[in-house]
């Protein structure tokens, strides 16, 4: 009797123990991400995580290296989320599997994928390397996908009421406050972002591909030669010789070398935009499509007083 | 109507296989590997004139949700004849908790920097000779590994191995498990540009120890002829520390970047005790290499490595001191991530007790390439 009395004492004392570590309000879940818009998208469904962003503004995500500082915070993470589509491939995988964490493999719902989750566009049947850097699941630039963040949003809430059960008012809240936003700025977006529709770019990677297939712009030429592959001389003369009716703006991204857009611009006299790869420091999502949207009207709109 | 459903059907049902072998099928990489070279380096894998270096055909995938499998042979040619060589062939836990990490089978063992490495992501056409004297160019061998990376914001991860020691073994009847490993690594990021990575290894071959000389000099001439991928010296216990840095502007590995890397390796219980006052008797040997790597551009990189090996010849009669210093420089360029073609010049020096010191120019001209499945690479 007086053994299972001091065990039935013990057992709850270690229940109490172990709700009190489940429980305790300092218990922030810890995020990885890949990119730093994710990190973004996440901060506004989590406020309270911890989010580490693999990489910067100012760096390829094609090109990492899977560096010990980057294992010791997969190993942390409770979650993850990446671009997917094999663009994260050259070094994701070595960090996953370095890492021993369960939460973070392929398969577990706490390694979300946005490209998943995403309409993708060119996919292809068929790859060959011969044609330069290409995923078969399509393009991976998803983050200015900024027509389906909605849907993707619905996913995160879920993952996230999955993973942590004790916050689910929180995410409940914060994920429908930020479809709600997000819903009222596509509206104010496709109104403001009208006269871009039509606008043809040169352009330096498909970075914006979800970009402008949603703004109804269209990237006629690349100044690389093949996906992935660095401008080469003999291409960018080929491009010289582009009908100047055919493109309005050369466009690169803020990670980019800018020569090769600023000796297309000598040849042709097309403006030069540089426009950001993702969020900068502590912006939202909706500020990069906002600064996106501006910068590409800047140059291509505002000359002509068309204003609605 | 019903064609119209029949093709569809069909349609869709080759649309989801398509999918669905993507999905299952192995990774399938292939590695190819050739090269010209006038000269020899010593403890060499390569020999003079044309030859096909290391041939690589690999498979893996995750098992299920628990397991990843992986295996890799090596065909490699010298002369008219063609090896097969197994190289990896292992089994790895995916689901352990705490950071736990284990892998049985065949592996590469993780002493040191380079070593757990495949070898056409090195940066040169051969492995320093510190590797090529005590690791027989990079070591792999049949056993087990458990590792642990600690839940820390600097990577701190423990592990210990296992091994067979076949390759490593200097004795006739060699003890089941005669190789066990332990090492520790730490890293972390000096700032968004740079990072670093320390490693401390300790091997202790129980079968490392030469007791027996069969007859004079039977002891470097056994490894001249034949490329039994076995080290060249062996000794009780491989102290190594490696220490290596990067660095890219802002971060950004795509258009250039520097890679910083240096290795130690002390090797003693190299002869039995009894040997230990003879004349120019081996013990402590140690071996060190120095290399930087820089790329330029995403086509074009170079670099300088120097290195240095202790070793010997000879037996307890007229034991010999070797001393091997190489001083190597490449030039590379890349056609793309998947294709490099590399130049390589040697300045090699060997310096034994009893002779006056050799040195030779070795000139490499070499391509690596890949296609297929391309593993994600390691710092």
């Amino acid at each position: 009797m007086h053994s299972k009395l001091t065990f039935s004492k013990y057992s709850l004392a270690m229940i109490a123990a172990g709700a009190a570590i489940i429980s305790s309000p300092t218990f922030a879940l810890n995020i990885f991400v890949c990119e730093p818009e994710w990190e973004a998208l996440l901060t506004s469904h989590a406020p309270n995580a911890t989010i580490y962003s693999a990489t910067t503004a100012k760096q390829d995500p094609h090109y990492v290296q899977a560096r010990p500082s980057l294992i010791a915070k997969m190993r942390q993470a409770d979650m993850a989320m990446c671009s997917g589509a094999e663009l994260e491939v050259g070094w994701l995988p070595m960090l996953q599997a370095r890492s021993s964490n369960r939460a973070v493999q392929n398969g577990a719902p706490s390694m979300i994928y946005a490209s998943d989750f995403i309409g993708m566009l060119d996919t292809h049947d068929h790859v060959d390397r011969s044609m330069g850097d290409i995923h078969a699941a399509g393009n991976p630039h998803v983050q200015f996908a900024a027509n389906q963040m909605i849907s993707l949003s619905h996913v995160i809430t879920e993952r996230l009421k999955n993973i942590d059960p004790d916050n689910v008012p929180l995410y409940q809240e914060n994920g429908s406050k930020f479809r709600t936003h997000w819903q009222q700025k596509m509206n104010e977006w496709s109104e403001k972002a009208a006269p871009l529709r039509g606008k043809q770019v040169v352009g330096y990677h498909e970075t914006y591909r979800y970009l402008y297939d949603w703004l109804g712009m269209k990237q006629v030429a690349d100044l690389e030669p093949k996906p992935g592959v660095s401008p080469t001389t003999s291409h960018l003369q080929s491009l010289t010789k582009l009908d100047a009716n055919t493109f309005d703006v050369i466009v690169y991204s803020s990670h980019q070398n800018q020569r090769p857009a600023n000796w297309l611009h000598e040849f042709t006299d097309k403006p030069i935009i540089q426009l950001p790869l993702t969020v900068s420091k502590g912006q939202r999502l909706d500020e990069m499509v906002d600064q996106v949207i501006d910068d590409l009207l800047d140059v291509l709109v505002t000359p002509e007083p068309e204003a609605p | 109507m019903n064609k119209k459903f029949l093709s569809l059907a069909v349609g869709s049902l080759m649309a989801s296989s398509a999918y669905a072998n993507t999905l299952s099928n192995p990774q399938i990489g292939v590695v190819l590997d050739g090269y010209y070279q006038d000269g020899e380096r010593n403890n060499s894998e390569r020999s003079e004139g044309f030859g096909l270096g290391h041939t690589e055909l690999n498979m893996s995938a995750n098992i299920d949700d628990k397991f990843f499998g992986s295996l890799t042979t090596v065909i490699e040619s010298h002369g008219d004849e063609t090896e097969l060589l197994l190289e990896e062939a292992f089994i790895e836990t995916l689901a352990l908790p705490y950071g736990l990490n284990v892998r049985a089978g065949r592996f590469l063992s993780d002493f040191g920097y380079l070593n757990n490495q495949h070898m056409h992501t090195d940066s040169f056409s051969e492995r320093p000779v510190a590797y090529r004297t005590f690791l027989g160019s990079h070591y792999y061998d049949d056993g087990v590994r458990a590792s642990i990376v600690l839940p820390t914001d600097m990577y701190v991860k423990f592990g210990v191995e296992a091994l067979s020691g076949g390759k490593m073994s200097s004795v006739e009847d060699a003890s089941t498990v005669g190789v066990y490993m332990a090492n520790l690594k730490l890293g972390n990021d000096f700032s968004d540009s740079s990072s670093w990575q320390f490693g401390l290894s300790y091997l202790r071959n129980e079968n490392g120890k030469v007791s027996e000389f069969e007859d004079d000099h039977s002891h470097d001439s056994d490894h001249d002829h034949d490329h039994s991928h076995a080290a060249a010296i062996t000794g009780s216990n491989l102290y190594g520390a490696d220490l290596v840095w990067k660095w890219a502007p802002d971060g950004n590995y795509k258009y250039s970047n520097l890679t910083l890397a240096a290795e130690y390796m002390l090797l003693d219980g190299v002869v039995g005790s009894e040997y230990k006052d003879n004349t120019n008797s081996p013990d402590n040997l140690s071996a060190y290499y120095v290399s930087g790597v820089y790329r330029f551009n995403p086509s074009w990189s170079a670099g300088v490595r120097y290195g240095e090996a202790e070793s010997y010849s000879g037996s307890p009669a007229h034991f010999h001191a070797i001393n091997d210093t190489e001083m190597d420089l490449m030039i590379a360029w890349n056609a793309s991530h998947f294709g490099t073609i590399r130049a390589q010049y040697s300045r090699v020096e060997n310096q034994e007790s009893h002779k006056s010191s050799e040195t030779d120019n070795v000139f490499t001209l070499q391509y690596t390439m890949t296609f297929g499945a391309h593993a994600a690479h390691a710092f």
